[in-house]
């Protein structure tokens, strides 16, 4: 209709004009008609108008006026080719558009196929990073709830073995025979293994911390020899059956640190110490400049050692090396977390902590590195209760 | 009990076995302990104990490991200490021939019953069972010849089937059947993964031999694990 409608409309305006003008002008203004509509509508449009421009151009243009009669010869020659170029022009045009319109939808459906496709991979490398923290988070409740649950059995076994006792069962067979000194043992358990979950659960409490970022440091200038004999005292007890000594460099410069922090991690290292390797055995408290930036601090112990493959995993939480597994033994084994802590605390004062063997090869060497202060004043306000990200 | 019962304790916690050594020893029981399954194996050998007690998870050889090796040489009843979320591993041990489980953290009341239960069972004088025939187990009494079964002296008419499941629970009274043993011992090797099976047959039994079907008292269910029989008192 539109295309009728354009052509009757050009028709009366060349009319109106068809003094000003010939026949040739009044054909090609008729065949960009057709071209504009097989461009704009397509092909079947562009044929009707081709065929009413043709018989619009017969009836107006061509002599004689009004009738569809034609008088010369050659005018039906100029008719007939009129026809033909419109009819072509416009398949021509209108099958160019189509294709034009083919090639844009081509294109649109490759930039959704691969719009789609990067979604979908998105989203499984999101669900496969979902899928392994989850696997994570799971092997780390286990952890947690094995640490939870094995004070707790002790405990609990021990309570009922007194409560039985306490409560003198007659109808028990064989019956409940608890001399004093075995009872004494059963709340030493108790004892021993309440204090064990406590220790636990504070080290949790500290992890969470480091971990969520939150770790509050408190830098300021401090004095290696200090904090080494603060950690050194409050270890007294758990080393009194070995021989520490220490290697401590003269004259070492401050250091730009959270004393109590720092004195943790090396309080940490000695227990470590004490706890696997031999009574009677050495350990030695090691303190030296590492370039005119870095202190190096560390502790060394005569025990079994660490194997290389494993040198990574003891600072991940939870990560126990194997125990010796000695059930003579009544030292209640560690956290699992001690060193994961103590590598936090490095870590947040832009540390570095690793393990090597100790002398000759032999024993456990953990050392860990400090900024030394600088000369300087050191600018509090920076380093007070500085909030430090860890990873 | 008149010589003392002989009790191996294998767990890696030190502070667990010095638990449980105090515990059984003040009952009257002789205990040792081992730290793992290659060291509890080795005291087996060594001492040949009554009952053993193991955890499962230890290092070098764990639990189930130690099952394995036990039941390649002995019918020594077994325990497992187990904890909750482990029961993929405590059904593995149960099917390897461990008697029976206690779960962490436990009162050694329940330990010590099952101790008693499992030494007692395997006390119990072995049948004879190509010249029994018949089987009598507190409130149940069968003939194995006639193929006929009271309970509380009530005659109870059973399908083949039944009458064998039946018959299986009270030759393992108190003792701990996966659901896997019980296929395995009446339907064969090819049948046991089909628990289905299993619970529509101790449905059915259960609605013969039970007072009241919806709270058994003499097929009891061990959750995710399978059933333990209670013959009951008589």
């Amino acid at each position: 209709v539109a295309a009728a409608l354009s052509v009757g409309a050009l028709t009366v305006l060349l009319k109106t004009v068809s003094s000003h003008v010939n026949a040739a002008t009044v054909s090609l203004a008729l065949l960009l008609n057709v071209l504009f509509i097989a461009t704009r509508w397509g092909s079947l449009p562009a044929l009707a108008a081709s065929i009413l421009a043709m018989l619009c151009f017969n009836f107006f243009f061509l002599p004689p006026f009004g009738t569809f009669e034609i008088a010369a010869t050659d005018n039906w020659i100029a008719l007939l080719a009129f026809l033909i170029t419109a009819v072509t022009a416009g398949q021509l045009s209108a099958s160019a558009k189509r294709r034009a319109e083919e090639a844009e939808s081509g294109r649109r459906e490759i930039e959704r196929l691969y719009a789609e496709l990067r979604d979908a991979f998105e989203r499984a490398s999101h669900a496969e990073a979902l899928r392994q923290s989850e696997k994570l988070k799971s092997a780390l409740l286990d952890a947690v709830t094995h640490d939870l649950r094995t004070p707790l059995t002790s405990i609990k076994a021990s309570i009922t073995t007194l409560l039985d006792e306490v409560r003198g069962r007659v109808d028990s067979e064989p019956r409940v025979a608890l001399d004093a000194d075995l009872k004494v043992e059963m709340m030493e358990v108790i004892d021993e293994e309440s204090d064990r979950l406590s220790r636990f659960i504070n080290g949790l409490i500290e992890l969470a911390r480091i971990e969520a970022g939150e770790l509050q440091l408190r830098r300021r200038l401090g004095a290696v020899d200090e904090i080494i004999s603060a950690a050194l005292s409050r270890a007294e007890p758990i080393t009194r059956n070995h021989r520490v000594e220490l290697e401590i460099e003269k004259e070492l410069p401050g250091v730009r640190v959270d004393e109590r922090a720092v004195s943790e991690v090396v309080y940490t290292l000695v227990d470590n110490a004490a706890k696997y390797s031999p009574k009677g055995s050495t350990i030695r408290i090691i303190a030296r400049r590492s370039g005119n930036e870095l202190m190096e601090m560390g502790v060394e112990d005569e025990g079994p050692g660490i194997a290389f493959d494993l040198r990574e995993r003891v600072f991940d939480k939870f990560f126990r090396a194997t125990r010796d597994g000695d059930v003579r033994s009544r030292e209640p084994t560690g956290t699992g977390m001690g060193l994961a802590i103590a590598k936090g605390i490095v870590e947040a004062h832009d540390g570095k902590i690793w393990i090597e063997s100790g002398r000759n090869g032999k024993g456990t060497r953990v050392l860990f590195t400090l900024p030394i202060g600088d000369d300087e004043v050191i600018d509090e306000s920076r380093y007070t209760a500085a909030t430090v990200e860890i990873q | 009990m008149t010589d003392q019962a002989r009790i191996l304790v294998v767990d890696d916690e030190p502070q667990l076995t010095r638990v449980l050594r105090t515990g059984l020893k003040s009952r009257g029981y002789d205990v040792r302990a081992a730290a793992d399954g290659l060291a509890g194996f080795e005291a087996f050998n060594d001492w040949h104990p009554d009952l053993v007690i193991t955890d499962l998870a230890m290092p070098n050889v764990d639990g189930l490991e130690l099952c394995r090796r036990l039941r390649a040489i002995s019918q020594v009843p077994i325990i497992v200490l187990s904890a909750k979320g482990e029961e993929k591993t405590k059904v593995e041990a149960l099917d390897l021939g461990a008697d029976d489980y206690v779960t962490k953290p436990f009162g050694i009341d329940e330990l010590l019953a099952r101790v008693r239960a499992s030494l007692r069972r395997a006390s119990a004088p072995a049948t004879n069972e190509a010249t029994e025939t018949t089987l009598d187990s507190g409130d149940f009494h069968v003939d194995l010849e006639t193929r006929e079964i009271t309970v509380h002296d009530k005659s109870i008419h059973l399908t083949p089937k039944e009458f064998d499941l039946l018959v299986y629970f009270i030759k393992h009274s108190g003792k701990v059947l996966t659901h896997r043993t019980l296929l395995a011992a009446l339907w064969g090797g090819n049948y046991v993964e089909q628990n289905e099976y299993l619970r529509v047959f101790v449905g059915n039994l259960r609605k013969k031999i039970e007072p009241d079907a919806s709270s058994p008292r003499y097929i009891l269910t061990e959750p995710w694990i399978g059933y333990r029989f209670d013959p009951g008192e008589h």
